[in-house]
């Protein structure tokens, strides 16, 4: 198992005497090179859990153990995309990809970083300053960032939730193509339920705290998004998430 | 076929309108000076002003050429020059230490916030009599008086630069495994940098001021000293022409903190997203 999350609780604060916990005894465990994607209505829980296991936020109690080693606040093993880049803007793009390399002082920060910018596809911006590229290049620098660092998990939070529809259903493709080649482990959040089902493994919907479903994606890669298979579980989980039998949300 | 206009992009013409506004920006400084002149010489015939109190730009190139061929104009612009650069530069580094410290240990910043916060709103030159009488009429009390002038000027742009660092990068640097100090180094001083660096500018004026009020006052060399004594002898040319020394000497330091201020922060140019074509 390369994530194991045990009956994790979290409040922020509490009412009359009582924690009101954000995520309520959620249990999840993550095989290595798995793609799992968390889904889940505003409020569910998403943001708190991907702050646990990033260890941002510690949780109150229960206990997350990747690789075998319980985790106790951030830590290089775990990386992490976020949804506005978070890139470093004085420092150029190979510079942003080497960061974590050049604070072990690594010799091969340079040559690992020429590694990334083309798995990602960014050969010749390695000189350019984030502020001068577009939010889908701004945000493979920072997949590139995160995976330089050779996690063991790659913790991605809504990181297409900035970008447009065309450029997201390009990254989309992208990130399937660099997880393919890397074999991480990914722990997708996002709110897109057609996104979910293109990119997971499996798909958990999350409700007041917990898992409400755990499903595998039985479809072969790369998906068709016309397969009525694939029509088939985005009705499920839209369904599921809403709580209404009829697909009268518009989703994405 | 016709020749049509040549196609020009926003960055050709904006590169051509900022040379035509540096040509207009130097024909205004030439008529300036012209207007000057010219009013001073009629005002020789009208007797508007009292001449001895309204020096031409022609009286003032000529005293300057006076102090330059003795070579007096040089020896107190060195010691001017001296006094300020090294108050500046003792100023800039205690200011840059100290307001880490207060930004980043919260019992730094117990202690020195309410003791800055005291003395910072009463204007600097009434500390200089304070000064002269501890530490002497000689080089420190100046010394100490211009880099007073810059610590308290620029320490709030250091630590409010580093308290304002976004924390979605202090967050993804934890998670690439920075330590405290590397994240300090790294991550803080590097967002906080453009912020100081403005303090670094601004600071450049007060320690000016402090520089010629210390001259004025107990001092008998640099450019300061020279406007004193000019007054006493009315000298109204020679202490115009001090003026102006101190004014181009500040100009050029200025002008030499905005080319490193260019190099520096050659990431902030790079963007698109900050360019309003009109």
């Amino acid at each position: 198992m390369a994530v194991v999350i045990d009956h994790l609780y979290k409040a922020y604060e509490e009412k009359d005497g009582e924690m009101q916990y954000i995520l309520n005894d959620l249990c999840l465990n993550i095989e290595k090179g798995e793609f799992i994607c968390v889904l889940g209505k505003s409020g569910c829980g998403k943001s708190t859990l991907l702050n646990c296991l990033t260890g941002y936020l510690k949780p109150d109690k229960g206990s997350i153990t990747v690789s075998g080693a319980e985790i106790h606040g951030p830590g290089p093993e775990r990386g992490v995309v976020f949804q506005q880049h978070a890139l470093f803007p004085w420092r150029t793009v190979s510079k942003n990809i080497q960061f974590g390399l050049n604070m072990k002082h690594s010799k091969e920060a340079r040559a690992v970083a020429q590694k990334y910018i083309e798995m990602v596809g960014l050969t010749g911006y390695e000189n350019k300053y984030p502020l001068s590229l577009s939010g889908g290049m701004a945000q493979r620098v920072g997949i590139a960032r995160a995976l330089a660092n050779d996690p063991e998990v790659l913790l991605m939070d809504e990181p297409l939730g900035a970008l447009d529809a065309l450029t997201r259903d390009s990254m989309r493709k992208e990130i399937e193509r660099i997880w393919k080649l890397t074999e991480k482990t990914v722990l997708f959040i996002t709110h897109s339920v057609p996104e979910a089902v293109y990119l997971a493994d499996r798909v958990i919907i999350l409700n007041r705290g917990r898992v409400q479903l755990d499903q595998k994606i039985e479809l072969e890669r790369p998906r068709n998004i016309n397969d009525p298979k694939f029509s088939a579980y985005v009705q499920q989980f839209e369904s599921t998430i809403t709580g209404v039998e009829s697909n009268a949300v518009i989703t994405e | 076929m016709a020749k049509t206009k040549q196609a020009v992009s926003y960055k050709t013409a904006a590169a051509r309108k900022a040379k035509m506004d540096k040509y207009y920006k130097i024909i205004s400084l030439i008529g300036f000076f012209l207007l000057w002149e010219l009013f001073g010489r009629i005002n020789y015939q009208t007797l508007w002003i009292q001449p001895k109190f309204l020096p031409m730009p022609s009286e003032i190139i000529l005293a300057a050429y006076t102090y330059l061929a003795d070579g007096t104009l040089m020896t107190h612009l060195g010691i001017s020059l001296y006094r300020v650069l090294v108050g500046y530069i003792i100023g800039v580094i205690i200011a840059i230490v100290l307001g880490s410290l207060i930004s980043t240990i919260k019992a730094f910043d117990n202690i020195l916030t309410p003791i800055i916060n005291l003395f910072g709103p009463i204007p600097i030159m009434a500390f200089l009599p304070m000064f002269i009488l501890w530490f002497g009429i000689g080089e420190s009390s100046k010394i100490i008086l211009i880099a007073y002038a810059t610590i308290i000027y620029m320490i709030s742009y250091v630590t409010e630069g580093i308290k304002n660092t976004d924390p979605v990068l202090i967050r993804s640097a934890i998670s690439l495994g920075v330590s405290p100090l590397q994240l300090f180094f790294s991550v803080k001083f590097q967002s906080a940098f453009p912020n100081i660096f403005l303090g670094i500018k601004g600071a450049l004026g007060t320690a000016f001021s402090a520089m010629v009020v210390a001259e004025m006052m107990g001092a008998s060399t640099g450019l300061g000293y020279i406007i004193v004594f000019s007054k006493n002898w009315f000298k109204m040319s020679d202490m115009v022409m001090a003026a102006i020394v101190i004014g181009l000497m500040y100009s050029v330091i200025f002008g030499i903190l905005t080319v490193a201020e260019n190099i520096l922060f050659k990431w902030k140019m790079d963007s698109v997203g900050s360019a309003v074509e009109s």
